[in-house]
C-alpha cells in the first residue's frame, strides 16, 4: 500500500480514448496555443545534421521549401520563392534518414520531412489544423521530391507510397518513455495500443500512410481521429528496430504536443498479406470518390460515431415496442446495423437438436434460466420461480456437442439477448447476456458475462471446473469472409479489446476500426468471443471460433432506429498470423518481480 | 441474327458476282451493277455509321461517360438499362456481331454477343457493409455472357440509339 494518502495510482485514463469528450477547440484557441511555442521539443539531443545548411526541397506537386538552418533548433524557411520566416525546428537521424518538423509561426501549418541523405530524396508532410470541422484533428498532404543539388540532374526515383509494411506489427518504447504496441494490418490504417499512457486495454485505429524509402527504411504516420486528432509520424528501420519521428497534437487536457522522438522497439511479427503477388502499391483506398478529384489532404476516415444513432432511454423502448426481431428473414427485419443478410452468407445450418429437450442453465452469478425447446426455432424460458416467455431462437452445432443459440428476453426492462455455447459433452455454458440502456447511448449494447453449468436429466456437469477467459487468441489474425465482397479480418490486439479490418477490391487491407471484446476457451480450438461496437453502431458481435473447420457461427444483437434485431453471422475463415504480444498483458510486481 | 450475319456474307459474295458480271454481260448489266454497286455502298455506309455509334456507345459505358452515352439515343430517357453493368466487352467466343438493316433503311437492329462486368451492392445493414461503401466497394463483381440487342433509327441522315437491351446467351 502506498504510504501517504493520495499516491494511489494506476496505469489507466478515468475514460478510454473512445470515450473521451475532446474539447471542440476553436481557430482562436489553436492558434494561442501554438504561439506560444517556437519548435518541437525533444527528449533526445537533436541532430546537428543541417546546422550551418542550406537546403532546398523540390517536391512534384507541392511546394518548394528553401531552407537555412542556422543551428540545430532554429531555421528560416521560405516556400515557393516567397519571403522567408524564422522557426523553430527538430531534427533527428536514423541511418541515412534525417527527418525534421517545423511550425510555420503565425499560422496554423507546418512540415515534416524525411531526407534519405544517401538518394537526397524526400517526403515532404504539410501538416495543418482547422482543415476539418473538428478543427483539433490534424490534416497531412503527403508531397514526394528531393533535395536539389546545384549543377546535378534531378533525380528520377521517388519515395512511394507501398503496402510493404502491410502485416508489420512492433512494440516501440519512444524516449519520452511512452510505450505502444502498434500493428500494420491495412495498408490504409493502423492499429496502437497506448501501454503507458492508457494501460493498455484496449486497441484503437487511425488512418495511415505507409511510406518506402527502401526495403529497410519506411516512414508511417497515423492521424488519431474521432479521438484527440493527433498526427504522429516516423521513419523507422526495420533492421535495427528503431523509429525516429515526430508527433503534433492536443492531448486529452487540450495541451499541445509537438515533439520529435526517437524510439527503440521490438519486432512482434508479420501476418499474412491478400494482395496479389506483386501488388505492392500502396494507398488501397481511394481518397476521393470515383471520378471525383480529391481535395488537398483527403483521405477516407471512418468516422463512426458521427454517423451511429444516438438514443435515449425512451427512444430505446419505443423502437423496440415498435419493432423487435430475433432471426428474422431479412425481408421482416429491416433494423440497420443488425448483421443480417450481408453477414449471413455463408452461415451454416442450424440445428434442431434442442428441440423436445428442456434443462436449466446455472449460472454462477445469475439467476438461473430454465428452458423449453417447442421445436428447432421456438423455445420458452423463465427465470426460477417465474412465469414462462416464448421466445424465437436458432441454435448451431459449431463441433459436436457444442451447440450456440440465442434469444431476446422479452419483458426485460433492458430489452435484454442471450447468446449462449452450451457443451453438452462437459455440461459448462457460457452466456453474453447483452443488455441496452448503456450509460453513454441508451441503444448502444454492454454485456455481461456468465459461465456456470447446464442442469439436465443425465447430464452431470463438473463442481469447480468452467469455461475461462483465455490469451490464446490474443495476437492472432483471422479472416472472415461473410459474403461474396464482405471480408474482413479480426486482430485480437489485447485481452480486452479487437479489432476488424475490411478488405477492398484488390484485397489490401482498407479501413479499421476496435471495440472492446472478450476471449473464452469452449475448447482446444474453439473459442466464444464477443466484441462490442462502441460509439460506432452500438452493436454487439458474438461469435463461435472453430479453429478446427476454420468456420466461425455468431449472432449479432443491435438496436437502431429501426428497433432491436438479433441474426445469426457465419463466415469462412483463414488464419493470417499471429503477432506475440501476450506477454505485454501480464501484470507485473510494481517492484521488478514478474 | 446469326443467319444473317451469315446471309450478309453470302451477298457480299452475290454482289462480287454481279460486279463481275460487266466483263461478260452487255450494257443493261453494267447499269444493274451500278445499282447494286450505290445500293450496297449505302448498306456498308450505314452499317458502318452504326458500327460507330455502337462503338462511341462501348466506349461510353466502358469509360462511365453516362451523359455522352445518353447523347448516343434518339430519345435520351431511353438510355435506361439494367443497372449494375460496369462493362460490356465483345465476347469472342460468341456468334459474329450481326447489324439488320430494314428495306427503307430508316431503321436497322443490331445483335452483339458480349461479356458484362455486373456489379450488385451490397446492402448496408452491418457495420462491415457499411465500411465497406465508405471506402469506395461494398459490391460484388461477376462476369456474365449476354447478348446485346439494340434498335437503331436515322434521323436526318444521322444513326442513334433507339432502344438497348440485354438478354441471355
Amino acid at each position: 500500500m502506498p504510504e501517504t494518502p493520495g499516491t494511489l495510482k494506476t496505469p489507466y485514463p478515468k475514460e478510454q480514448m473512445h470515450r473521451i469528450a475532446y474539447t471542440k477547440l476553436s481557430e482562436q484557441q489553436i492558434s494561442d496555443k501554438l504561439s506560444k511555442v517556437g519548435g518541437p521539443s525533444s527528449a533526445s539531443p537533436l541532430a546537428d545534421v543541417f546546422a550551418g545548411k542550406s537546403v532546398k526541397i523540390v517536391t512534384d506537386k507541392g511546394p518548394t521549401l528553401a531552407y537555412t538552418f542556422r543551428k540545430n533548433n532554429s531555421l528560416s524557411v521560405g516556400e515557393n520563392g516567397g519571403s522567408t520566416v524564422d522557426a523553430g525546428y527538430g531534427a533527428l537521424t536514423l541511418s541515412n534518414v534525417a527527418f525534421f518538423s517545423h511550425m510555420i509561426p503565425g499560422t496554423q501549418r507546418g512540415y515534416a520531412v524525411a531526407i534519405d541523405q544517401n538518394t537526397s530524396l524526400a517526403t515532404v508532410f504539410e501538416l495543418w489544423f482547422s482543415g476539418y470541422e473538428d478543427k483539433r484533428e490534424v490534416q497531412r498532404e503527403i508531397y514526394y521530391g528531393y533535395v536539389d543539388q546545384p549543377g546535378q540532374e534531378p533525380p528520377k526515383n521517388r519515395h512511394v507510397a507501398t503496402n510493404r509494411l502491410e502485416g508489420k506489427g512492433f512494440y516501440w518504447k519512444q524516449d519520452t518513455g511512452a510505450e505502444t504496441l502498434e500493428f500494420y494490418p491495412s495498408a490504409a490504417y493502423s492499429n496502437f495500443v497506448e501501454l503507458s499512457r492508457f494501460g493498455g486495454e484496449l486497441g484503437f485505429c487511425g488512418p495511415s500512410d505507409y511510406i518506402k524509402i527502401n526495403e529497410d527504411l519506411y516512414v508511417y504516420t497515423r492521424t488519431e481521429c474521432e479521438f484527440s486528432g493527433t498526427f504522429t509520424a516516423y521513419a523507422m528501420d526495420l533492421n535495427r528496430i528503431e523509429q525516429i519521428g515526430v508527433r503534433l497534437g492536443f492531448d486529452a487536457n487540450d495541451a499541445l504536443e509537438y515533439y520529435v522522438f526517437r524510439g527503440k522497439g521490438e519486432w512482434l511479427g508479420q501476418l499474412a498479406q491478400f494482395e496479389k503477388f506483386g501488388d505492392e502499391s500502396g494507398m488501397p483506398v481511394p481518397a476521393a470518390a470515383e471520378g471525383q478529384t480529391p481535395a488537398k489532404g483527403a483521405r477516407r476516415v471512418y468516422r463512426p460515431l458521427k454517423t451511429m444513432a444516438k438514443m435515449t432511454p425512451a427512444q430505446v423502448d419505443a423502437v423496440c415496442a415498435k419493432h423487435t426481431s430475433a432471426f428474422a428473414p431479412r425481408a421482416i427485419s429491416p433494423g440497420a446495423n443488425a448483421p443480417t443478410a450481408s453477414m449471413a452468407g455463408n452461415l451454416g445450418p442450424s440445428t434442431n437438436w434442442l428441440a423436445g429437450k428442456s434443462f436449466t442453465l446455472r449460472y454462477d452469478h445469475a439467476p438461473a434460466m430454465e428452458y423449453r425447446f417447442d421445436d428447432a426455432e421456438n423455445l420458452q424460458w423463465r427465470k426460477e420461480g417465474r412465469d414462462w416467455t416464448k421466445a424465437r431462437y436458432q441454435a448451431f452445432e459449431s463441433s459436436p456437442g457444442v451447440i450456440l443459440f440465442g434469444h431476446l428476453l422479452e419483458g426485460e426492462p433492458n430489452h435484454d439477448g442471450h447468446c449462449i455455447v452450451a457443451d453438452f459433452h462437459q455440461g459448462l455454458m457460457t452466456c453474453f447476456n447483452g443488455y441496452l440502456n448503456t450509460p453513454y447511448f441508451a441503444n448502444e449494447a454492454g454485456v455481461k458475462i456468465h459461465f456456470g453449468v447446464i442442469d439436465m436429466e443425465e447430464l452431470i456437469p463438473p463442481k469447480y471446473r468452467r469455461h475461462e477467459f483465455t490469451y490464446d487468441m490474443i495476437g492472432r489474425a483471422v479472416s472472415q469472409n461473410y459474403a461474396p465482397g464482405l471480408t474482413s479480418m479480426h486482430l485480437y490486439t489485447t485481452p480486452h479489446s479487437l479489432s476488424w479490418i475490411i478488405f477492398t477490391n484488390s484485397d489490401a487491407g482498407g479501413l479499421e476500426w476496435s471495440g472492446p471484446a472478450a476471449y473464452v476457451k469452449i475448447r482446444d480450438g474453439l473459442y466464444f468471443m464477443y466484441w462490442l461496437e462502441e460509439a460506432c453502431n452500438g452493436t454487439l458481435g458474438t461469435i463461435l471460433v472453430n479453429l478446427h473447420t476454420m468456420r466461425d457461427v455468431g449472432i449479432g444483437y443491435n438496436c437502431g432506429e429501426n428497433g432491436l434485431n438479433m441474426n445469426a453471422l457465419g463466415a469462412h475463415e483463414r488464419l493470417a498470423g499471429q503477432f506475440d504480444i501476450r506477454r505485454f498483458y501480464q501484470v507485473k510486481s510494481a517492484g521488478g518481480i514478474v | 441474327m446469326s443467319k444473317e450475319s451469315k446471309s450478309t456474307r453470302r451477298s457480299f459474295l452475290k454482289n462480287g458476282a454481279v460486279l463481275a458480271a460487266p466483263l461478260v454481260a452487255a450494257t443493261p448489266a453494267t447499269v444493274l451493277a451500278d445499282d447494286g454497286l450505290r445500293t450496297r455502298l449505302a448498306r456498308l455506309e450505314d452499317e458502318a455509321a452504326i458500327r460507330e455509334l455502337h462503338q462511341n456507345w462501348l466506349r461510353h459505358i466502358n469509360s462511365g461517360s453516362r451523359d455522352a452515352e445518353e447523347r448516343l439515343f434518339a430519345n435520351p430517357n431511353a438510355a435506361e438499362f439494367e443497372e449494375g453493368i460496369r462493362s460490356v466487352a465483345l465476347d469472342h467466343s460468341g456468334e459474329p456481331d450481326a447489324i439488320e438493316l430494314t428495306s427503307d433503311g430508316k431503321s436497322a437492329r443490331g445483335c452483339f454477343h458480349c461479356a458484362l462486368e455486373i456489379e450488385t451492392a451490397i446492402p448496408q445493414d452491418c457495420t462491415l457493409a457499411q465500411m465497406a461503401h465508405a471506402q469506395g466497394g461494398g459490391f460484388v463483381r461477376r462476369a456474365e455472357r449476354r447478348i446485346l440487342r439494340a434498335q437503331y433509327v436515322r434521323s436526318d441522315g444521322v444513326w442513334s440509339i433507339a432502344k438497348i437491351g440485354f438478354g441471355n446467351a
